[in-house]
C-alpha cells in the first residue's frame, strides 16, 4: 500500500513538478489548487475501495501558505483540529516569526521556496515517522553516528564510553531526541524544559546547548547534530535508524 | 545741555512746558533789569532771542500763541506808552509786527526741522528693526522659529497686543491650527480675521480700504505669490490710521512672510533633488540587480534548454552534469532574490529586526554547515574535477572561548556571514583558506571574514558596498563571475542594523579582511534553572 499525500499548491507548474517527483518515489498523489479545494479532498476523499484502514484519507498534507481563496493557515487549523495528519507548510514568504507561529500551531515542518526534491523528501519521512505512520512505539532509542542515547535507562555514550549530562542537559537532550529529524522551536524546548513561564529566557538555551554541544559533538563550533535554526529553534538530525 | 533735537518724547512733555517758560521768564527778568540801560529795539532783541530759544521746545501747538503772547507782554510793559496796549504808529507797530513775525517764522523752521529729525529718528529705529529681523530670519532654516521675534518687534511697534498666526506647511483647506504656530492672545474673532486675512493675502483695517471699521489692523505675511501668516495688531488709539507706522509692520510682516517662502522653496527643491537621487539609485540598483540575475538565468537557460534539445545525443554524465548546473545557479539566484529583498527590507524606514540573544558559535556553525554543504553540492554538480584543495578544508572558523551572547536577528547576521564567506570563496583562488573569526574586543565582538585573495584595489575599498559597484568589472578576467553587487550592500546594512559597522581591511601578506564589529550588550541574568 502506498502513502497517500495531499499537495495543496496553487502553482500548476510546482504542482506538475512535485506531482511527479513524489509519484517517482512511490507516493499516491492527491492535488488541490486552492483551499476549498484542499478541505473538500480532506472531507470526501476515500480510501480506494477493499483497504481497511481507519483515520484520515490520506497520510500527509503538503501545504502552500500564499492561496488564491485564502491563507493556507487556515487549513492547517482545520486539520489541526480533525485529524492527526502530519503537515509539511512550503511558502515563499516565511518569516522568523510566521515559521515559529506555524509550528507552534502544529506544522510539522516548513520549507521556503525554493527548495529542492530532496530536500521535501527528507521532511516528509521525519514528519511521517513522527506521526506514526509506520506504527512505531514511542521513540526512547536514538542513535547517530557514535552518539547513542536511551531515553528510558537515562544513558547517554559518545563512542560507546558513558557521557555525564547534568539533569537540565538531559532533559533538554530528551526533547530533542523525540522530535528528532523535526526543528523544535526555542518556545517549545523552554517551555518543556525549564517551564512555561520561561519561554523568553532565550539565553538559557544557548548556554546549555553550548554545554550539550561541548560534550556531544566533536567539534562544538561545527556541530553535526545538534542543528542550529537561526531565528526559529534547534533540531536533532534523524537517527540513524530513520 | 543734551539737543534738544535729538531727545526721547516721552520727557519732553513735561520739559517742553517747563523749559520754554522758563527762558520766557528769565528773558523779561533781564529786560525788566537792562530796562533804562537800553532802548527799546535792544529790548526787543533780547525777545527775539528768547523766542527763538523757547521755540526749540514748545510743542508745536504752544509755539505761535506763545510768542504772540510774548509780544503782546513786550508791548504792555515797555512799548510806550507802558502799562497799556496803545501802540504808536509808526516806528513802534513796525517793530512789534517784526518781532512777531521773525517769531512765528523761528518757531516755524524750528518745528520744521524738529519734525523732521522725528522722522529721521524713526526711519532710523524702523531700518534698525528690519535689519535685525532680517539678519535672524536670513541665516534661520526654520524662519518659525523666529516667529517670536517678529511678535515682540510689532508690539513694541504699536504698543499694544499683538498675535500671529504663522503658517508650518502649506495652507491647510479648513483652519486647522494644528497647521499653524500661533503666538500671542488672540479671541476667536481675532483668529477668524487672521485666518481670512492669510487666505485673502491683503490687509485689513483702519486705512487699508477693507474693513476699516476694525479696531485692529490685519497684516498678510506675505511671499511674492500668497501669504505665509497673519498678524493682527491693536492699535493704541483705535480707529485712528497712520500710514508710515502701517507701512513698517507691513514691512516687518513681509519679511517673515519671504523667509517662509524661501524655506518652503528650498523644501521642495531638496524634495526634488531627494527624489530625483533616489530615482537614480533605484534605477542604477535595478540595473546592477537584473545584471546580476542575468548571469545565472542565462547558464540555466544554456544548461535546461541543451538538456531539452539535444536529449539523447547527451551521455549520462553531461546530462547529470547540466542538471548539477541548474541545481546550482538557481541556488544563487534564490541567494541574490534574498539579499535583494533583504536590503529592500532594510532600507525601509522603522525596520523592526527580531532580535534575541543569540550565540555567535551557533551562528558561525549554521554559515559553515550550509556552506560545506553547498561547496558539496557544487562538487558534486561538477562531476570528478576534484579542486585542489578540499573545499571542506578551505573554509575554517577561530572562535575565541567564552564569548558573550549578542542581542542580534540570528537569521539576518547568519545571512551576512554567508554572503561574506561565499564571496570570499568566489573571488579568492580556489586553494587558498578562508577564515571566519569571531573575538571579542573590549566592548565590542569582531566577526571577521577573512581570505587570501587578490584584495581589492584602495579605490574600491568603500566602493564594493555599494549596491551597483562590482569589483569583477574592472577585471578582466572571465572566470571572476560578477554578483557581489547585492551582496556587500546587504552586508553593511545588516551590520548597520545592528548598530555595529563593516569594514574592509586589507591583510599584511594579501588578501582583504571583512570587518564586522557589532556592540557587546550585557545579557539578562542567568536564573538558575530547576
Amino acid at each position: 500500500m502506498s502513502l497517500r499525500v495531499l499537495l495543496v499548491e496553487d502553482d500548476r507548474e510546482l504542482r506538475g513538478t512535485l506531482r511527479e517527483a513524489l509519484e517517482v518515489e512511490g507516493y499516491e498523489v492527491l492535488t488541490a489548487a486552492s483551499l476549498c479545494e484542499g478541505l473538500a479532498l480532506i472531507a470526501h476523499a476515500t480510501r480506494p475501495t477493499g483497504e481497511a484502514h481507519e483515520g484520515p484519507p490520506v497520510d500527509l498534507v503538503i501545504l502552500d501558505l500564499g492561496l488564491p481563496d485564502g491563507d493556507g493557515e487556515t487549513l492547517l487549523a482545520t486539520l489541526r483540529r480533525r485529524h492527526a495528519l502530519p503537515v509539511l507548510v512550503i511558502s515563499a514568504r516565511l518569516g522568523d516569526g510566521q515559521k515559529i507561529r506555524l509550528l507552534d500551531a502544529g506544522a510539522d515542518d516548513y520549507l521556503v521556496k525554493p527548495f529542492s526534491v530532496g530536500e521535501l523528501l527528507a521532511r516528509m519521512r521525519v514528519a511521517l515517522r513522527h506521526r506514526g505512520t509506520r506504527v512505531t512505539p514511542s521513540v526512547t532509542q536514538y542513535v547517530s553516528g557514535p552518539l547513542a542515547v536511551d531515553l528510558s535507562a537515562h544513558r547517554v555514550s559518545l563512542d560507546g564510553s558513558a557521557c555525564h549530562l547534568t539533569p537540565t542537559e538531559f532533559k533538554l537532550l530528551a526533547r530533542l531526541v523525540r522530535s528528532a529529524g523535526q526543528v523544535v522551536t526555542h518556545r517549545q524546548l523552554l517551555a518543556d524544559v525549564w517551564g512555561p513561564e520561561c519561554t523568553e529566557h532565550t539565553h538559557y538555551l544557548r548556554l546549555y546547548m553550548g554545554q550539550l554541544r561541548a560534550k556531544l559533538e566533536r567539534d562544538p563550533a561545527e556541530p553535526q547534530r545538534l542543528l542550529t535554526e537561526p531565528g526559529v529553534g534547534y533540531r536533532l538530525i534523524e537517527g540513524d535508524d530513520g | 545741555m543734551a539737543s534738544p533735537l535729538a531727545t526721547d518724547t516721552r520727557p519732553t512733555t513735561l520739559r517742553a512746558i517747563v523749559v520754554p517758560v522758563g527762558v520766557w521768564l528769565s528773558a523779561f527778568g533781564a529786560m525788566s533789569a537792562l530796562d533804562g540801560r537800553l532802548d527799546l529795539s535792544n529790548l526787543a532783541m533780547v525777545l527775539v532771542l528768547a523766542s527763538a530759544l523757547a521755540s526749540l521746545w514748545w510743542p508745536p501747538w504752544a509755539s505761535l500763541p506763545s510768542s504772540a503772547l510774548a509780544v503782546l507782554a513786550f508791548n504792555w510793559l515797555y512799548v510806550p506808552p507802558r502799562g497799556t496796549l496803545h501802540v504808536e504808529l509808526g516806528q513802534h507797530a513796525v517793530l512789534l509786527a517784526a518781532m512777531l513775525l521773525v517769531n512765528w517764522i523761528i518757531g516755524g523752521l524750528m518745528l520744521r526741522l524738529r519734525t523732521r529729525a522725528e522722522q529721521a529718528r524713526r526711519h532710523l529705529h524702523d531700518a534698525e528693526q528690519l535689519q535685525t529681523l532680517g539678519e535672524a530670519l536670513r541665516d534661520a532654516t526654520d524662519p518659525v522659529a523666529h516667529a517670536g521675534t517678529l511678535h515682540a518687534a510689532l508690539a513694541e511697534l504699536v504698543e499694544g497686543p499683538v498675535a500671529l498666526l504663522v503658517l508650518q506647511q502649506e495652507v491647510p483647506e479648513t483652519n486647522d491650527p494644528h497647521a499653524t504656530v500661533c503666538i500671542g492672545e488672540t479671541d476667536d474673532d481675532a483668529m477668524a480675521g487672521l485666518w481670512h486675512c492669510l487666505r485673502q493675502g491683503r490687509a485689513m483695517g483702519p486705512g487699508t480700504t477693507r474693513h476699516d471699521e476694525l479696531d485692529a489692523w490685519y497684516l498678510p505675511l506675505r511671499g511674492r505669490k500668497a501669504a505665509f501668516g497673519a498678524a493682527v495688531l491693536h492699535l493704541p488709539h483705535p480707529g485712528r490710521d497712520d500710514p508710515a507706522l502701517r507701512a513698517h509692520a507691513q514691512a516687518l510682516c513681509d519679511q517673515m512672510g519671504l523667509a517662509l517662502q524661501r524655506r518652503q522653496a528650498a523644501d521642495a527643491e531638496r524634495q526634488t533633488r531627494d527624489q530625483a537621487h533616489l530615482h537614480a539609485v533605484r534605477n542604477a540598483m535595478l540595473a546592477a540587480i537584473s545584471h546580476d540575475y542575468r548571469t545565472p538565468l542565462a547558464t540555466i537557460l544554456g544548461a535546461a534548454s541543451s538538456l531539452h534539445d539535444q536529449d539523447e545525443r547527451l551521455s549520462d554524465a553531461q546530462r547529470r552534469k547540466l542538471a548539477g548546473t541548474i541545481v546550482d545557479e538557481t541556488r544563487q539566484l534564490a541567494r541574490l532574490t534574498d539579499n535583494t529583498l533583504q536590503l529592500a527590507r532594510l532600507d525601509a524606514p522603522g525596520v523592526a529586526l527580531s532580535m534575541d540573544w543569540e550565540s555567535a558559535e551557533e551562528i558561525v556553525g549554521t554559515v559553515l554547515r550550509r556552506t560545506r554543504r553547498r561547496l558539496a553540492a557544487a562538487a558534486e554538480a561538477n562531476g570528478t574535477a576534484a579542486p585542489p584543495l578540499d573545499p571542506s578544508h578551505r573554509l575554517r572558523a577561530r572562535l575565541e572561548p567564552d564569548l558573550p551572547l549578542l542581542h542580534c536577528d540570528a537569521l539576518l547576521l547568519t545571512q551576512m556571514l554567508d554572503n561574506l564567506v561565499d564571496n570570499a570563496l568566489k573571488y579568492a583562488p580556489a586553494e587558498t583558506p578562508v577564515e571566519i573569526l569571531v573575538r571579542r574586543e573590549r566592548d565590542q565582538v569582531l566577526l571577521a571574514v577573512r581570505d587570501r585573495g587578490p584584495g581589492v584595489p584602495p579605490a574600491w575599498r568603500d566602493r564594493v558596498f555599494e549596491v551597483f559597484q562590482r569589483g569583477a568589472e574592472r577585471q578582466p578576467d572571465p572566470q571572476q563571475r560578477a554578483g557581489a553587487g547585492v551582496g556587500l550592500a546587504v552586508c553593511r546594512a545588516i551590520a548597520r542594523a545592528h548598530g555595529g559597522e563593516l569594514r574592509l581591511r586589507p591583510r599584511g601578506h594579501g588578501g582583504c579582511a571583512f570587518e564586522c564589529r557589532l556592540p557587546v550588550e550585557s545579557p539578562p541574568p542567568m536564573e538558575p534553572p530547576r
